[in-house]
C-alpha cells in the first residue's frame, strides 16, 4: 500500500550567509498495509509533520522513495502531486481548514468540484456522507456556526468524499476537548472498519495513538524501534 | 473543475468584496470610456471632412491642367482609358460678362463648354436644355438674384447697413429679378482685356438654368456658352481646362495613375481623400495611444485588487492546493476574476461612450453656435464624435488585454503559495 524507503530531508534555516542545515529525516523506512490505522508519534520537532507533508507531496524529499499503490510519488512535480492527492489522499487538519465563506455542504463537495464531477452526483454523495458523519441538520450552516467537533466532522467528510484509499490526519484532535476527541476517534475507527480506509495519524497524544493498529515512534528524524504493532 | 463551477467560485468571491470590485470596475470603465470618447473625436472630424468631400459632385472628376486646349490625339487616348466616361473641354472666359435685362444689370463669370460632351453627362440643369446655337446660354441657379436695378441696390445698401450695425452680414439674396428667366432674351457684353472696355452688346437667349449647388453657401450666377461662341468671338481670351469624368469613385485612382504615368498634369479630390485618410489614421493612432495611458492607469487598480485578493485568500489557496487543486486551476480562477472586471468595465465603457457621443453630437452644435455667433454652422453637418465598430473592437481588445495582463502577475503569485505556509495562516 505505502512503502517508504531511506527517506532523507534537510531544512536550511537562518539568514543568507549564516545558513544552518538541519536534518529532519535521517533515513526513514516503513511499510503500511491497506486498511491500517497508523499513528506517527513523537515529540515536537521529531520530524513527524515533515514526514506527513512529504508523503502528501507538499514538499519533495532530498532522497529516498515513497511508493503508494505501486506508484513512485517522491519525484512528482507540483501538478502531478496535486492530481495524485486529489485521487488518493484525504486530509484532516488540526484546525480543520474549512473555507469560511462556504457552507458545510459546499466545503464537503469541494474535492468533487475539483475533480469535475457533475452537480447531481455531487449532491447525492454529499447527502450520503453528511448522514454518515451525523451532520445532515447543519448542511447549510457556515463553519463559524459549528462547534469544533462538528467542524472536524465536516473536515473528515471532505477528506472522504472522493473515496480516497488513504486519509492523512495531522493532529486531528489537537483543537478539541477530551469528550469531542473521543467522539472523533470513534468516528475514525468506525470509518476505518466500514470503508477499509487507511489512516496515517500524526499525534503526540498517546490517547489518540491508542486507536492505531501500529505506531511509528519518531525521535530526532529517526524511527525508534521500527513499526510497533499494537496488540 | 467544470467551467460553471469555476465561474460560480469566482462570482462568490467577487460578491464578498463588492465595494472593492465595484470601484475597480469603475476605474476600468473610466479608462476605456476615455479611450473610446477621445478616439471618437478623431473619427468624427474625419467623417465630417470626408462627407464634405464625398458630397461634392467633383469627386469622380479628374482635372487636367495645361496651357493649350487638349489635342484630338490626347482626347482620343484619354477617352480610350477604361472607366473614363467623358472628357469635357471647357474654357473660362477672361473678365466678367455684363448682363442687362430690362432695367437690371449684373456681372458674371462665364465659360465655353463642349456641349456635345456635356450632353453625355447627366443633366445638371434645374430646368430647360443645353445650348445648341452660339446665341443660346445656360445661366446659374442664382443668376436672377444678381440682376439688380437702382431700387434693389438702395435696398441692399440699407439692409447691409442694418446688418452691419447688428454685427452680421447681408448677402443681397432677397433682391434681384423675380420673374421667369427661361426663354428670356438678355443682352450680354464681353470685356476686352487689351482695350480695358466692354465690347458691343449682343442678345442671347436663356435656354437652361443650372441646378442648385450642393452647398447652401455656394452662389452660382455663372453663364455657360456653347463652344460655337468662339466662332462668333474668335478673339476672346480663354483659359482652357479639361475635366475627365470617371464612372465611379473606386476607379478614379487607377485612371489618375495611368494619366500620371503618361506625364499628364492631373488632379483629383480623391487624392485629397487618401491624404486625409492617412492623416487621420496617424491622428487616431495618437489619440488611441493617449487613451491607452488612461487604461494603463486603471490597470494599476486591477493589479492592486487582485494582489489584495491573493493575499487575503492565501489560506484558502493553501486548502485548495492541499486537497488537490492544480496550480493552473488556481491561476485560472484569479485570471477569470481580473478578466471579469475587465469585461464588465469594457461593456459599461462602451455603453457610456455611446451615451457621451450621442450627447456631444446633440449638444455641442448649440454650444459652438452660442460661443461663435458670427459663424452659421446650421448649413454644415458636423459630427463631433463618431464611434464605429472598429473603434469598439480596438478599445475593447486593449482594455481586456490590459485587464488580463494586470491579473497575470497576482494569479501567478497565487500558484507559488506554499501549502504548508498557507495552512499555518490564521483566519
Amino acid at each position: 500500500m505505502i512503502t517508504v524507503e531511506s527517506l532523507h530531508h534537510t531544512f536550511t534555516i537562518g539568514k543568507k550567509g549564516n545558513e544552518k542545515k538541519v536534518e529532519v529525516l535521517k533515513g526513514i523506512n516503513f511499510h503500511i498495509e491497506q486498511g491500517e490505522i497508523v499513528a506517527v508519534v513523537g515529540k515536537s520537532g521529531s520530524g513527524k509533520s515533515t514526514l506527513l507533508q512529504i508523503i502528501a507531496g507538499f514538499m519533495r524529499p532530498d532522497s529516498g522513495t515513497i511508493i503508494v499503490n505501486n506508484t513512485e510519488i517522491s519525484k512528482f512535480n507540483e501538478k502531478q502531486s496535486a492530481a495524485f492527492r486529489l485521487n488518493h489522499f484525504g486530509f484532516i487538519f488540526q484546525n480543520f481548514q474549512l473555507l469560511p465563506a462556504q457552507t458545510v455542504f459546499e466545503n464537503i463537495e469541494l474535492p468533487l468540484k475539483l475533480k469535475g464531477v457533475r452537480r447531481a452526483i455531487r449532491e447525492k454523495k454529499v447527502v450520503e456522507l453528511l448522514k454518515k458523519v451525523g451532520l445532515t441538520e447543519v448542511a447549510d450552516h457556515y463553519p463559524n456556526e459549528l462547534s469544533g467537533g462538528q467542524q472536524q466532522r465536516v473536515s473528515i467528510a471532505r477528506a472522504m468524499i472522493t473515496n480516497p484509499p488513504i486519509i492523512l490526519a495531522d493532529e486531528p484532535t489537537g483543537s478539541l476537548d477530551s469528550q469531542t476527541e473521543l467522539e472523533i476517534l470513534a468516528l475514525i475507527q468506525k470509518l476505518n472498519k466500514e470503508e477499509n480506509l487507511t489512516f496515517i495519524i500524526i499525534t503526540h497524544d498517546e490517547e489518540v495513538a491508542s486507536i492505531a493498529d501500529c505506531k511509528l515512534r519518531m525521535t530526532d528524524g529517526l524511527l525508534v524501534g521500527g513499526m510497533t504493532h499494537v496488540i | 473543475m467544470l467551467f460553471k463551477d469555476q465561474l460560480q467560485f469566482v462570482m462568490q468571491h467577487m460578491k464578498k468584496n463588492k465595494l472593492r470590485v465595484t470601484m475597480t470596475v469603475l476605474a476600468a470603465m473610466i479608462g476605456c470610456a476615455f479611450l473610446i470618447v477621445l478616439a471618437s473625436i478623431g473619427f468624427g472630424i474625419q467623417h465630417t471632412l470626408k462627407s464634405e468631400l464625398l458630397n461634392d459632385e467633383a469627386i469622380t472628376q479628374i482635372e487636367l491642367w495645361g496651357d493649350d486646349t487638349l489635342s484630338e490625339k490626347d482626347q482620343a487616348y484619354i477617352q480610350g482609358i477604361d472607366h473614363v466616361k467623358v472628357v469635357l473641354n471647357k474654357a473660362d472666359i477672361s473678365g466678367m460678362v455684363k448682363s442687362t435685362l430690362e432695367d437690371r444689370e449684373g456681372e458674371s463669370n462665364s465659360s465655353v463648354i463642349d456641349m456635345a460632351a456635356q450632353k453625355k453627362l447627366p443633366s445638371d440643369l434645374s430646368e430647360g436644355r443645353l445650348p445648341e446655337k452660339a446665341d443660346e446660354i445656360v445661366v446659374g441657379y442664382h443668376f436672377a438674384q444678381n440682376l439688380w436695378n437702382e431700387a434693389d441696390m438702395a435696398e441692399i445698401e440699407r439692409k447691409s447697413k442694418e446688418a452691419e450695425e447688428a454685427g452680421t452680414y447681408y448677402d443681397g439674396s432677397e433682391e434681384g429679378y423675380k420673374g421667369e428667366l427661361l426663354n428670356k432674351e438678355i443682352t450680354l457684353q464681353f470685356f476686352d482685356d487689351e482695350l480695358q472696355e466692354y465690347l458691343e452688346p449682343a442678345t442671347f437667349k436663356i435656354v437652361g438654368i443650372s441646378k442648385k449647388p450642393s452647398y447652401d453657401w455656394v452662389s452660382d450666377s455663372k453663364i455657360l456658352f456653347s463652344d460655337a461662341l468662339l466662332d462668333m468671338y474668335p478673339d476672346l481670351v480663354t483659359y482652357p481646362t479639361s475635366t475627365i469624368y470617371v464612372d465611379s469613385i473606386e476607379n478614379v485612382m487607377p485612371v489618375l495613375d495611368e494619366l500620371k504615368e503618361q506625364n499628364y498634369q492631373v488632379y483629383s479630390q480623391v487624392e485629397q481623400l487618401e491624404e486625409l485618410d492617412m492623416f487621420f489614421l496617424i491622428f487616431k493612432i495618437g489619440l488611441i495611444f493617449i487613451g491607452t495611458i488612461a487604461i494603463l492607469i486603471a490597470s494599476i487598480g486591477i493589479f492592486n485588487t487582485m494582489t489584495m485578493a491573493v493575499t487575503e485568500r492565501t489560506r484558502e489557496i493553501g486548502v485548495l492546493k492541499a486537497i488537490g487543486a492544480s496550480p493552473s486551476l488556481i491561476q485560472r480562477l484569479f485570471l477569470m476574476e481580473s478578466t471579469f472586471i475587465g469585461v464588465l468595465g469594457t461593456v459599461l465603457a462602451i455603453i457610456v461612450s455611446y451615451a457621451i457621443s450621442f450627447a456631444a453630437n446633440a449638444i455641442l452644435p448649440y454650444v459652438v453656435s452660442y460661443a461663435l455667433p458670427e459663424e452659421d454652422l446650421s448649413t454644415y453637418q458636423i459630427t463631433f464624435s463618431l464611434i464605429p465598430w472598429s473603434l469598439v473592437v480596438i478599445a475593447g481588445a486593449i482594455s481586456l488585454a490590459v485587464a488580463i495582463l494586470s491579473g497575470l502577475r497576482p494569479a501567478r503569485n497565487a500558484t507559488k503559495i506554499e501549502v504548508i505556509q498557507a495552512l499555518r495562516q490564521e483566519l
